[in-house]
């Protein structure tokens, strides 16, 4: 359709637009028979004119926000590209640095702190630290950068979702849970390592990167994002505080000084709530949060994820103790303790205490083949020494396998008891296996001459089990144990 | 003693947008947050400033022509940073209808509203002129008469019919756009 003359319309609807509605319509109805487009173009906008309403009525307001950097504004060398959050401090933008073509994230510092020059100083400080760690589980700060009065910081841009997001989704599974404790707990040690704390670890500064990577956010800039809250309470949704505060350790709800173990509290707190979907301290206001915090023991995690390796729930239950004294004493430890206890079911097998527990059920399944053996000679060759030999090889075999039943049972249940029981049952074994390994080869010649063939595979039974304990054991129990 | 000479129309808007930005800016550091600003005030104070500085601004109805222009770039550029337009994009018809008289969405509509105020600036200058100091510069009628020279009966006419042909744009169904 092509448009009616724009004058004609223009013309026609200012003179109607004034008239009564009778003088209107009368007036229209001559324009139809003269020119029924225009016609039909002023009757629309006259409908239109009717249904304006409050449109356009209010100019816009702007509100008193910081003043937003638009897209394609160049700042130095970096050019605007979106905002991507809102911080302690001010607006957060995507940008690009021209000179070397990469994105980067701009963490602006609003006016009013940028002004105080103490505020700027510890910024500059803590920037400086903070660009000292160089860790891929850590978001890297690449410079502190002030142009005009502009105050910012210019830092790696994480692509990817909060943990905060992946949390609400839904639980992680056991294997998720060990590998991010252990993502996050090296990345916090490469920071502790150079003396640096988060000190304000949530799962909103966790990034989860679109490669499945997480990455840290904000480290040691807790201080200055603070100051940068306080100074403006009003720029804190009440929600904040309370997101703040709920991921405290004690120390610091009480104001004594902090340290690394004040991050591994907060990271057992985001670790328990990806194994439960739940704050362990949880309560609905902050006031009663920071209560929790500091007097009730969280529900027992292995009660709500009774499916996690039980190194890994005690690992978490470590973190979350009041005491710092009471945590693990560094990430590292944390660490440690993740790997080797938490190992999900196929890395189990591969390490030191999986061959151990291997080594432990072949022997006791090893012990059933001996004495179905020798049975088997009493029956074939019925005469006193073999009937003797069946009796004590049963009874041998059977101390022998409960004590390794035990072993197993103690090293599942009450590790730290472990190597106690593997002294003093040690000899006992060893004995049991020597014994059971002669009487059985002896055994077998009463009945080389009718069975050969099973004479020597009982033979062969025999010197298994010598070599089971003489050799193998030993080397598996190092792998296992002596670290 | 020399006059300087009068800066150039092109660096007239520029100067005019630049104090513009840089006095919101400043509004909005100082002032706390979730208070807001009317476009007038800015404008007002804007020329007051500028008026000092350049004799060329003594001519009042000049100046506000040029600072309503910037004044509907600087706010169309902020409701575009804040992601106004996907917001408006997603809203479906019987909302969007609701949204043209909610003062609380007028800023998601705004980069909706440049784009159809630039169609009518094709049709009709002088109508989208009205648009920026009726509604971006927040001028009244007899305001905005006297900055372009009619009789604000004549501009009320003008405003009426540019408010209609905004409105029957911005409710116009997605693709049925020419």
């Amino acid at each position: 359709m092509t448009n009616p003359p724009w004058a004609d319309v223009r013309d026609a609807f200012e003179s109607l637009v004034d008239e009564n509605p009778q003088a209107a319509r009368k007036q229209l109805e001559a324009l139809r028979r003269e020119a029924p487009e225009v016609a039909a173009e002023v009757e629309a906008l006259l409908g239109h004119h009717e249904q304006v309403g409050a449109f356009l009525d209010q100019p816009p307001a702007i509100s008193t926000e910081e003043d937003i950097l638009v897209a394609g504004t160049l700042l130095g060398v970096y050019r605007i590209e979106r905002e991507i959050g809102f911080g302690g401090m001010g607006r957060v933008y995507l940008a690009t640095d021209t000179r070397l073509g990469r994105p980067v994230a701009l963490k602006m510092v609003r006016g009013d702190l940028a002004e105080r020059p103490s505020l700027r100083a510890r910024l500059r400080s803590e920037a400086q630290l903070a660009a000292s760690i160089s860790h891929p589980g850590i978001c890297s700060v690449h410079a502190l950068e002030e142009i005009g009065d502009t105050l910012f910081l210019v830092t790696e841009y994480v692509e990817g979702e909060t943990l905060r997001a992946v949390i609400k989704r839904g639980t992680f599974s056991a294997d998720a849970l060990a590998s991010t404790a252990r993502e996050l707990a090296s990345a916090l040690e490469a920071a502790h390592r150079k003396g640096i704390t988060h000190r304000d670890l949530k799962p909103e500064n966790i990034m989860r990167t679109t490669e499945g990577r997480l990455k840290i956010l904000d480290f040691g800039l807790a201080r200055a994002e603070r100051a940068g809250e306080s100074a403006a309470p009003a720029m804190t949704l009440p929600g904040t505080v309370v997101g703040t505060i709920a991921y405290m350790a004690p120390e610091q709800l009480e104001g004594r000084p902090v340290d690394a173990r004040t991050d591994l509290f907060a990271l057992g707190i985001i670790l328990y709530e990806c194994a439960t979907g739940r704050h362990p301290f949880s309560a609905p206001t902050a006031l009663a949060t920071s209560a929790r915090i500091l007097e009730t023991e969280p529900t027992w995690i292995a009660e709500l994820r009774p499916d996690l390796p039980r190194g890994l729930a005690s690992a978490i239950v470590r973190c979350l103790a009041k005491s710092p004294g009471e945590r693990f004493q560094s990430a590292a430890a944390l660490l440690t303790a993740v790997d080797s206890q938490s190992t999900p079911a196929v890395a189990a097998a591969m390490s030191g205490v999986g061959w151990w527990r291997l080594h432990q059920i072949v022997v006791i399944g090893l012990y059933i083949v001996a004495a179905t053996a020798a049975w088997n000679i009493k029956e074939w060759d019925a005469t006193r020494p073999t009937r003797w030999a069946f009796l004590a090889v049963g009874v041998i075999v059977a101390i022998a396998g409960i004590t390794r039943a035990h072993l197993l049972f103690t090293e599942r249940a009450y590790t730290h008891r472990l190597p106690d029981e593997r002294r003093r049952t040690g000899a006992i074994l060893r004995g049991a296996d020597v014994v059971t390994a002669v009487l059985l080869f002896l055994d077998a010649l009463a009945i080389a001459e009718g069975r050969p063939v099973a004479a020597v595979l009982i033979m062969a039974l025999a010197v298994g089990v010598a070599v089971a304990t003489l050799l193998i054991e030993p080397s598996t129990s190092a792998a296992a144990f002596e670290r | 003693m020399t006059r300087p000479d009068p800066p150039a129309p092109a660096e007239l808007a520029d100067q005019v947008y630049a104090e513009l930005k840089r006095l919101a800016a400043g509004y909005l550091r100082r002032e706390m947050p979730g208070q807001t600003l009317q476009a007038t005030a800015l404008v007002h104070e804007a020329y007051l400033r500028l008026a000092d500085a350049t004799p060329v601004w003594q001519d009042r109805n000049h100046f506000v022509a040029i600072a309503a222009r910037s004044m509907r770039q600087i706010l169309v550029d902020r409701a575009r940073a804040r992601g106004a337009a996907k917001r408006w994009a997603g809203l479906d018809r019987v909302s969007l209808h609701e949204s043209l008289h909610a003062a609380a969405d007028v800023d998601d509509m705004l980069p909706a509203l440049d784009e159809a105020l630039t169609r009518l600036e094709q049709i009709d200058p002088e109508h989208a002129r009205i648009v920026e100091l009726r509604f971006f510069a927040g001028l009244t009628v007899e305001e905005a008469a006297a900055a372009l020279g009619m009789s604000p009966a004549t501009l009320k006419r003008r405003w009426s019919l540019a408010r209609a042909w905004l409105h029957r744009e911005l409710t116009r169904p997605e693709g049925a756009r020419l």
